[in-house]
This record gives structure tokens, sequence and C-alpha cells, in this order.
């Protein structure tokens, strides 16, 4: 197990947003965490990434225990993300933006930086060559040059993977990286995510509302709901999975299944 | 965020199941409770905890320091103080607690530091001073009764200062909504420089002076303090603005400047009260080359004083002060949770979208917030002119720098937290003022370094102050 | 990316007023014309003349302005360095010779230059509002004049003062001295504080201002380390020797200059000057390295999304602690200076006033900008230390001879209405128009430009976590990544 997760819960001011979520991610694969909106899957993000302090429970990465370590410091360790709602660095450059997603794999001294040592030109020659890599590993290249802000919807959600991506992470979680996409665009996505874990090694876990984005990508799934983990398995294993259908179908469609495709969704988990 | 932001309540409290019960539910309802004797209530409660607060600390300062000079027993000078250090600490804790609301308003509605708002105070005491001048120079000031001359003096003030306060906000404030947060900040504090001296340039032009005394100073009914007759021996004490006495004779003589034992002190301490400075006794004073045997202190003899004659005099200032925040607190607890604009307000406190969205003018919301925070400002300003005597443009600066401290000590954002805070900080001030001159090596002067170190600590510490809900560290 | 940008702001410069000039020669022609033109009326200004007061307001801020001029225009970098290099190194101390208060003038320029580009890493680069800047500058120059006053300090009793022979060495060493100093403190500032968020940052770091300055001004008892509100007199400068000065009169002669009072602290002054403009250099320098390095980048990153920047692996304390620290670094060895330039420190010199007009030149200048931020300086130092004074001095001038214009006795001008007395005022209109109008300064950063006109109509606090909290993760800048 990569990333193994015990009885994590957190608490928002007497509501529990995650109640005791247990679940492991095997190296090397595709997972989702699917479940409604305010099912606590964002905040279990934050909570692996040490945005959020855990109340209780044990995060175990590659071997080390998360708990308690800053979100640098969980960066550092080989654990990278991207934000559902994005987070880019809005007046800096692409190339930038990659440039700084990679700051835990660089040396800062401030000696250096004032000198202008051969080393430091050095990284900072490799640090543009590895991010302009990146922005073509992700299907950006050319783009380097451009203000982040101004690129449209789906090549920003493109440099926020490229940017995570450049921390050399061992394990990479997506927030919704395709809300918002049109089918085309998600199917690109798609394609991108499983080269990530196919060329470069890194494996992927995804929160993601659109169920064929998830059914067609995902070797596991885990479903939260209300804050608890109600279903765990492959993609078949789910789709039959009576609790995940009443947790989507039983509360009324419109609160948990992708607004553009609803009843793709319903119709995906009602199988 | 403090999610009873604009709300006069404490957000926890310990009564919480008592709550719930149907007799108190009724009570509780009643809008004679709701708005008049909860709020009343918390007030004197606020005092009252501040006030024991203030006695438990000032001895156990005394165990833990017995004797800071040779010959002063701290225990026993802080008995014979401690009246009137509670009186006066809730005089300049109300003024605090008036100008920290300005602070707190703003804060709960646009989340937004307004840092002219000391500006705002100080035009209020600029506007009072101009009004009781006018009304001197007219020669009909000594011909008003009290009960309307301090009204409207205040009231006065509060329409200029809160039409201020709504201009500043159209001009300077409004335009920048949604820009960086760096950005209106800025804007405040070039606002509150652009104040101080266009206020300074407008009065020096019509007076060729920007000293401004109040000629209140002169009038009978606030020249002679209330004397209270306590059980301990307890004279005088200190004030808003620290200064107690004006004149002091020696034999027949005024005395500028004070020697003690050769050394020149600018102020001094009779029989444990701080006229500022050292405590001295009447056979100490020297004033000049000369030793008086008759000292008196505005029209006592000191060495009566002395001997304790038992009275703490409470300033007629303070009385109103105290008396005009109460009444003006009652309306604005009304005013925010008992009607339909208030309720406007606290809607856009919490969600200005949302709000707007729901059909209220936020603009006209946000206006009337800032017209409220000026008012109390104004009113903060007049009457701490009265108290004080006089006035400059540069008045502002510490008073609403404690203010703020005073806001965030209480929760920013909370109203309660402001006056709680108020209190607070102007309790443990007038503690140190009194208590800090046995200490030689550190002095009165380190009083206001101590405001700050609060604000530092509590800003550290606890961020969110003592009412405000305890939130999450900060990415 | 670097050329590119470089090409549009090139692309701008010669669309604007550049455009006119035809080619590069032509440019350097007008810049030389210009410069001769200036230095030749500086030189040849009449100080008894009731008018010499606005003229040299004119004429000075037009040869301090050059150097930016020069650099700003589409010319070959050398004949930039050759031009530059006369005015700053050549003209000025030449017009110096002429005119003591211009070089005073122009150290005054250099110090504030210096402090301005330290609170820019502090402000512009990491985003932090520090409205207590000046205290670091204070510590600088305490530091000197601590070591060196033969005020009445404990130093002084114990026989622990710089002996004036060996100032010389000593300025250097406590210019290092200053900067670690200063940056210790900034450190030990910073550690709790940076925490806090921005509008909380500026009150406290406002409080810490206040606090130094308190402290200066008690620090006379029980034991004296300060002088208390008397401040540290006699302070040490570097010594000038006797061969520098016969330089300076033999100078003088060879230019046919009149040297208004003694040469010796004509050439006191000169060797300030020589010593200011080398360390604005230096900090020139070690701002732009900053600025273009993971460590400018991680303050970029850090300023426009915290959050996103630590999770992409930003020590965001950290981070906040380096420019913290290096930017009161700036303000201590500037300090030094200063001490040593005044030789008197007292604690009137370091008020909220000071640190204020220091943001006021960053903010006019704009923020991050270095250029703009030089700008700056020269704008509001000038402003504040000839504009206003001499506005006041040109006043009296004209009450003197009884001036009348349109009717109006200059005469019954009031006192109490002296430009130079109102500084505030002209701050606060400074600081106010420019949030107002130009956020990003007069020669904003290309990055701030796009920043400050960023208008987001979404609210500050972006919507809670959890659907029907009533209290939400309380948590603003988290609550953004929320379900």
């Amino acid at each position: 197990m990569l990333l193994e997760v015990k009885d994590v819960s957190k608490s928002f001011g007497g509501i529990r947003a995650v109640r005791s979520v247990t679940l492991g991610i095997e190296q090397g694969s595709i997972s989702s965490i699917i479940g409604p909106n305010g099912a606590g899957k964002t905040t279990l993000f934050n909570l692996l990434t040490g945005i959020y302090k855990a109340d209780t429970g044990s995060i175990v990465f590659n071997g080390r225990s998360m708990i308690g370590l800053r979100p640098d410091q969980v960066n550092a360790a080989g654990m990278a993300r991207t934000f559902q709602s994005i987070r880019l660095f809005p007046t800096m450059t692409v190339l930038e933006n990659v440039m700084v997603g990679a700051h835990s794999r660089l040396r800062v001294s401030i000696l250096q930086t004032l000198s202008r040592a051969p080393s430091f030109n050095r990284q900072e020659k490799r640090l543009t060559e590895k991010a302009t890599q990146l922005l073509h590993f992700a299907g950006l290249a050319g783009k380097g040059d451009e203000v982040a802000r101004n690129l449209p919807y789906g090549d920003q959600r493109r440099v926020e993977v490229a940017r995570a991506l450049a921390s050399d992470p061992k394990l990479i979680l997506l927030d919704e990286p395709t809300a918002g996409m049109n089918p085309h665009e998600s199917a690109d996505a798609m394609a991108l995510f499983r080269r990530v874990r196919d060329e470069l090694g890194i494996t992927v876990v995804l929160i993601e509302h659109d169920m064929k984005v998830v059914m067609g990508i995902s070797e596991h799934i885990s479903v939260l709901d209300y804050g608890e983990k109600i279903a765990d398995g492959t993609p078949s294993e789910i789709r039959a999975n009576p609790r995940v259908i009443e947790a989507y179908l039983g509360r009324g469609a419109a609160s948990g299944i992708d607004p553009n495709n609803p009843n793709a969704a319903k119709a995906e988990a009602a199988k | 965020m403090t999610t009873e932001t604009l709300s006069t309540r404490p957000t926890t409290g310990i009564l919480d199941s008592l709550r719930e019960h149907p007799t108190i539910k009724r009570i509780q309802s009643n809008w004679i409770y709701r708005y008049i004797v909860f709020p009343v209530a918390q007030m004197l409660f606020f005092i009252v905890a501040a006030a024991l607060v203030m006695t438990v600390i000032a001895y156990a300062v005394s165990i833990v320091v017995p004797e800071p000079r040779p010959n002063i027993n701290l225990a026993a000078q802080i008995t014979k103080q401690l009246p009137g250090m509670i009186v006066s600490g809730v005089g300049i804790g109300f003024v605090y607690a008036m100008i920290a609301l300005g602070y707190t308003l703003v804060y709960g509605v646009l989340k937004f530091i307004n840092f002219a708002h000391s500006e705002i105070f100080m035009v209020g005491a600029v506007v009072g001073f101009e009004i009781t001048d006018r009304l001197a120079a007219s020669g009909t000031i000594a011909s008003w009764n009290p009960l309307i001359l301090v009204p409207f003096v205040v009231i006065s003030s509060m329409l200029v200062s809160g039409g201020l306060a709504v201009l500043i906000e159209r001009v300077a404030y409004r335009p920048l909504r949604g820009s960086p947060r760096l950005v209106p900040l800025i804007t405040a504090i070039g606002l509150s420089f652009f104040l101080v001296d266009g206020v300074r340039a407008l009065v020096a032009v019509t007076r060729n002076d920007f000293n401004l005394t109040y000629p209140t100073q002169e009038l009978e009914f606030l020249k002679n303090p209330i004397p209270l007759t306590f059980n301990g021996p307890v004279v005088g004490g200190t004030n808003i603005g620290g200064v107690t006495y004006e004149q002091i004779t020696a034999d027949g003589v005024v005395l500028d400047e004070w020697q003690v034992e050769g050394a020149t002190y600018s102020s001094i301490t009779v029989g444990g009260v701080t006229l500022g400075g050292v405590p001295v006794k009447a056979s100490d004073i020297v004033s000049g080359e000369t030793e008086y045997d008759a000292v008196l202190v505005e029209g006592r003899d000191l060495d009566d004083i002395e001997d304790g004659a038992n009275i703490v005099n409470i300033r007629i200032t303070v009385i109103i002060i105290v008396l005009s925040a109460v009444i003006m607190l009652v309306l604005l607890n009304y005013f925010v949770n008992g009607t339909k604009i208030g309720k406007g307000i606290r809607a856009v406190s919490q969600d200005q979208a949302t709000a707007g969205l729901m059909g209220i003018n936020v603009n006209r919301m946000v206006a009337i917030t800032f017209f409220l925070g000026g008012a109390f400002g104004g009113a903060a300003g007049a009457l701490f002119g009265l108290n004080v005597g006089t006035v400059t443009p540069y008045v502002g600066f510490i008073p609403g720098l404690k203010a703020f401290t005073a806001a965030v000590l209480g929760g920013i954002g909370n109203i309660t937290g402001a006056l709680l805070g108020g209190l607070t900080l102007g309790m443990v001030e007038s503690f140190l003022n009194g208590t800090l001159v046995y200490f030689p090596a550190l002095g009165q002067r380190y009083t206001d370094i101590f405001a700050f170190s609060v604000l530092i600590l509590i800003l550290i510490f606890r961020p969110s102050g003592l009412l405000g809900e305890r939130v999450d560290e900060k990415v | 990316m670097t050329t590119s940008r470089a090409a549009v702001s090139e692309a701008g410069a010669r669309s604007g007023f550049w455009g006119r000039f035809p080619n590069p020669t032509v440019t350097v022609g007008f810049l030389i014309v210009y410069l001769a033109v200036v230095i030749g009326l500086l030189l040849s200004l009449d100080r008894a003349s009731l008018w010499f007061s606005i003229q040299s307001t004119i004429v000075f801020p037009a040869f301090i302005l050059s150097p930016l001029l020069i650099h700003s225009a589409p010319i070959p970098r050398t004949w930039k360095a050759v031009l530059i290099g006369l005015v700053m190194i050549i003209a000025m101390p030449i017009i110096g010779i002429s005119d003591s208060s211009y070089l005073e003038l122009a150290i005054q320029v250099c110090i504030f230059a210096g402090l301005a580009l330290g609170l820019n890493i502090v402000v512009g680069f990491a985003g932090l509002l520090d409205l207590g800047y000046i205290a670091f500058f204070a510590v600088g120059a305490y530091v000197w004049g601590m070591f060196t006053s033969t005020a009445p300090t404990i130093f002084n009793e114990l026989g622990i003062l710089i002996p004036p022979d060996s100032q010389a060495v000593a300025f250097i060493i406590f210019i290092a001295i200053g900067v670690l100093v200063a940056a210790c403190i900034g450190i030990l500032l910073g550690l709790p504080v940076l925490r806090l968020r921005g509008d909380y940052l500026a009150i406290v770091t406002l409080g810490f201002g206040e606090v130094i300055r308190i402290i200066a001004r008690n620090g006379d008892s029980p034991t004296n380390f300060t002088n208390g509100s008397q401040g540290l007199l006699n302070v040490g400068r570097p010594p000038v020797n006797a061969d520098m000065v016969a330089r300076i009169g033999e100078l003088s002669n060879t230019l046919n200059i009149q040297v208004v009072g003694n040469l010796e602290p004509l050439t006191q002054q000169i060797l300030f000057y020589f010593i200011a403009i080398s360390m604005l250099g230096i900090i020139l320098v070690v701002a732009n390295r900053l600025q273009n390095s993971v460590i400018g980048r991680a303050w970029t990153a850090i300023r426009e999304d915290e959050v996103a920047a630590i999770a992409m692996g930003v020590p965001l304390v950290r981070m906040k602690l380096m420019a913290f620290a290096l930017g009161a670094a700036f303000a201590g060895s500037i300090g030094v200076l200063y001490g040593a330039k005044q030789t008197f420190v007292s604690p009137e010199s370091f008020t909220l006033l000071n640190s204020i007009s220091i943001l006021a030149m960053v903010i006019v200048g704009g923020l991050g900008s270095i250029k703009g931020v030089l700008l700056g300086a020269m704008i509001v130092t000038l402003l504040q230390l000839q504009v206003l004074k001499n506005f006041s001095l040109q006043l009296n001038a004209l009450k003197n001879v009884d001036f009348v214009v349109l009717g109006f006795h200059i005469r019954d001008w009031p006192t109490q209405l002296e430009p130079a007395k109102y500084e505030r005022f002209v701050f606060g209109i400074l600081l106010v128009l420019m949030m107002l109008f130009r956020p990003a300064g007069l020669l904003p950063e290309s990055r701030r430009r796009l920043e400050m006109t960023r208008t987001n109509d979404v609210p500050e606090e972006p919507p809670s976590d959890i659907p029907g909290t009533p209290n939400g993760p309380a948590n603003p800048a988290a609550a953004g990544v929320g379900d």
C-alpha cells in the first residue's frame, strides 16, 4: 500500500465532515473517490495533504506518517494535488507556475541566489528544462510564456496537473479534474491521467462526479456519503452496490449527480 | 470567521441549557428584556467582571512584588487606589469600546480594517470643540442646561463624524471593493494621514493654533467632581489622559515644575495618587530652591489628602461617558437586532453576494454601517474632548490604535466583544497607570507598550479574540 | 520567457515617449543635450534670485531623475552605462561641490531608495504589509550610534566606544552587524506574527514599530542604552583625511567652482555620497537577483495564493521569514549609514510617518517593480526634503519682498499653512490617489499590473466547506478548496 488511511475523522463545529474513513491506495493504481456533494471528499483530500488537521486517525504514506505535517512537508514527501476550483498563480506565466511546483525539490539558498553561483544557474537551467518537458507532456507545448489566467479553462486544468507533477510525486490527488469540461475534453484529460500513471509511474487518485470518467479510468473506487465510506471496490462491484445506488438515487438525482450529464450518471449508477 | 458577526450576544454561553427552558424563553422573547434589560445587565456584568479581574490581578501583582521601592507597600497603595482606578478604567474603557465599535461594525460587514477610523474619532473631538467654542464665544454657553448642552454637542459630533465616514466610504472605499486586500488598507492609511493634516489646516487657518481647549473646562457642572466616600483611605485617581490635577500650589505659588530629592519631575504622585510620576510626601516637595509648608492640590492641603480623606473623586465627565455609552449601546443593540435594516446589515455581513441576490441593497447597508461606526467614533471623540479638555488633530492615533486592540481583544466583528475588549483594556491600563509609578525603572511611559503587547499577543495566540469563535489555524 | 517580456516592454517604451525618436543615435544625442542643459542650469542658478527656491525645485529633480530616464531609453546598454555613470559619478559630485545641499539630497535619495527597495521585498515581492519597517532602520542606526556616540550611555561609561581613528574600518564591519542584528530581530518578530492574515500583520508591525520607538525613547533608565529622548549625539562617521580634502580643493580649483563654506565637511559629504551609491548599487543587485530566482517565484506564488503555494511545497512561514529578514537586513545596513551620516540618532527620526513615507515610495513607484520603487523613492524623498521645504522658503522669500499676486498679498498667507508642515497631507493624498487611479504604481511591474486590475466579483470569503453548516470550516483561505 502506498497510502493507508485509517479511521480518519474531522469535524467542523459539530458537523462531522469525515467520519472514521479507512481506505488504502495501491502503488501504481488509478483510484477514484466518489460521492454526492458534501460527502466529504475534498475535506478528505485536505486532510491527506495537511491543509486540515485530522481530529483522529492515521495517515501513512509511503511508510511514513503524514499526521502533523504541514502541506509543504506532505508535498515534499511525495503527495501532490490539484484543486477543485482552479488555483493557479494567476499572473505568473504557465512555465513559472510549473517551476513553483518543483519548489520542494529545489535547493533554496540565499547565498547561492545572491552570488549567482554556477550551481544556481545549473539548477535554474535544469528547472526550466524540466518545466518545459512537463508542459509538453501535458499537451501545453509552446504555451509556457502565456500568463496563466489568460489560458482557456481546459488548459488551466492541465497546467494544474503539470504543476503538481513538477514536484516528482509518488501520488497525485486530482480534485474533480474534469469538472466543467465537455466530453471531448474529458476524454483527453482521461488519456493524460493514464499517461501520468503509465509513463511516469505515478499513482493517481481522483475525485470525480463524471461517471464516464470514473468508470472508464478507475481500477478501484471508494464511495463516500455523509462523511462515511459506504463502499469500496472495483467499478463493477460499485455499480452493483445497493448502498451506492441509494446514496445517489435515494436522495434525489439533483444533489449528487453531475449536472452536465445526470441521466448517464444515473444509468451508470443504476447498472 | 465568527459567524455571529454583528450580534450582541456572546457566541458561547454556559447557560445554553437554561436558555431552552420555556419560562426563560418567554422572558427572552419580551422586547423590554431583549433590548433593554439584557444589554444593560450585560454591560453591568462586564463592568463588574472587569473590575473583579483587575482587583485580582492587582493583588496578585502586589504579592509577587511586595516592595518595589523602600517604604512602599504595594498592596496598601493598591487598596487605596483601587476604587479610583476602577472608576477611571470604566470611563476610559467605554471610550475605547465606542471607538472599537466603529472598527468592529465595518470589519463585520466588509472584512476590512478601517484604518482611518481613528481620525473619524479625532474629527468628533474637534467638532465638539468647535461647537462649544462657538457657544462660548457668543457668551451663551453658561446659560445652557447641561442636560441639553452635552447631548447637543455629542449628537452634533456624531452627525458630522458619521457623515464623514459615509463620505469616505463612498469616495475612497467603494470604488476599491473587490480589489486585493492591501489596496483599501493602504487607502485607509492615506486617508488617515490626509485627515489629520486636513483638519489641522482647517483649524489652524481660522485659529492660528491647533491645540484646541474645550471651553467647557470652565463650566461649573463639569468642573467639580462628585466625591464618593469609600472605606479605604482613597484619594483622587487617574483618569483618561493620565493627568488628574491641573494646578498645584505651594504657599500660594503655582508650581510648574516639581523637584523631589533633587530630581525634577514633570508630574507627581501624592499619597499614592498619581499626579503623574513618582510617589512623594508633602514634605518631600521642593520647587526650585524653596521648601514649602503648605502644599495645596486643587485647593486642598496635601497633608490632609495624604492622611486620608476617604474620598474618590468621580469626574462628571466620566459619568457622562458611561451614561452616553450605555444609552447608545442599547440603541445600537436594538437597531442591529430589532429592526429590518439591522437584519439587512447582518445579512450583508454574513454573505454580501447572497444578500445582494435577496434584494438587499448592499451599498446602502454598507453606508449605514459606516454611518453607525462613524457616529460612535464621533460621540467618543466629543466625550473624550469634554473629559480631557484639550485636543489636537493628532489626538486620534493612540486611542484609535488602542481601540483597535480592544476590538481585536474582544473578537473583531463582534459588538459585545468590542465592549468587553474596551472595558478590559481600559481597566488594565488604568491599573498600570496607577501602579507602574512604583517601579522607577519602568514608569508610566511603558503603559502604551503594554497595549501594543496585548495586541500582538492576542493576535498570535487567539486571533479570534475573547468572544470570537476558535478558528482553525490559517493555512 | 524573459526575452518575450523584455520585448514587450521595449515595444511599449517605443510606442510612448521614446517612439518619437527615429533611431538610437538621435536618442543618445537628445539625452546628452538634456543632461547638458539640466547640469548647466543647475550650476548657473543664482541663489540670490527671488525665485531661486522654485527654480532649483524644478531643475534638480529633472537632474536626479535622469538616470531612470536614461535607463528607460531604447539605446544600447553601453551607452546607458556610460551616461548613467557620467551623471552619478562625475556630474553629481561636481554639482555637489557647487552647492552641497544637492549632495545632501542625493544622499538622502540613496538612503530612502535603499529603504524602499528593502520594504519592496516585504510588501512588493512577498505581499506582506509591514507598517513598522522603520524600526529595522532604527536598529541599524542605534547599533552604530551606541558604540560611537559621546552621549553619556552605558557604552560610553564602560569605555567600549570605538575610537575615532578606527571608525573607518568599524563602519564597514558595523554595516554587516547592522544587517545581522536587523535580520535577527526581523526573524524574532516574524516567527510569531507571520502566521497572521495580511491586515492583522499590518497592525502588529505598526505596533512593533511604535514599541521599538518607545523603547528607544525610554532606554535611558535604569541603564542608559539609548540616551532616551535626547538621542545619541556626536555619532561617529568614517573619517576623511587631509589628502582627500586637498584633492577636492584641487578639483574645485580646476573646475573653477567656488566652494560655499568649508572644504572638509564637503569632502565628508562626497565620501558619504559614494558610500551611499555603492550601497544602493549592491542593494539593487541583491533585489534583482532575489526577484529572478526560486525565492522570488516562491514569494510571488505566496502573494497570489497562499493555499496553492503551500500545497505545492512552498514552506509559507520560512519563505515569509526570509522576505522579512532580508527586508530588515536592508534597512539595518542603511540605518548604519544614516546614523553615521546624520551624526545624530534620536527616536523621533523613526516614527510611523517615516514608515508610511517609505510605503508611499513603494506604492507610488509600483509594488514589486524595482525601477518603479527607485522612481518612487526619488519622488517622495524630493517631495519631503526639497519640494515642500522649498515651497515654504519661496513663500517666505515672497513674503519678505511683499509680493502681490492677483491682488493677494503673499504676506497674508497664514504661517500655520506652511507647506513643509503638511507632509502627512501630501503623503495621504498621494496614497489615496494612487490606490484609486493607479494601484500598480507609476512604473508598474508587468505582473502587478495584472494583479491590481483583477476585479473579482467573488466574495472575499468563498462559501463554506459543508453546505448548510452554520460555522463552516472557519478558515477563510482553506474554505476555497471546499467540496
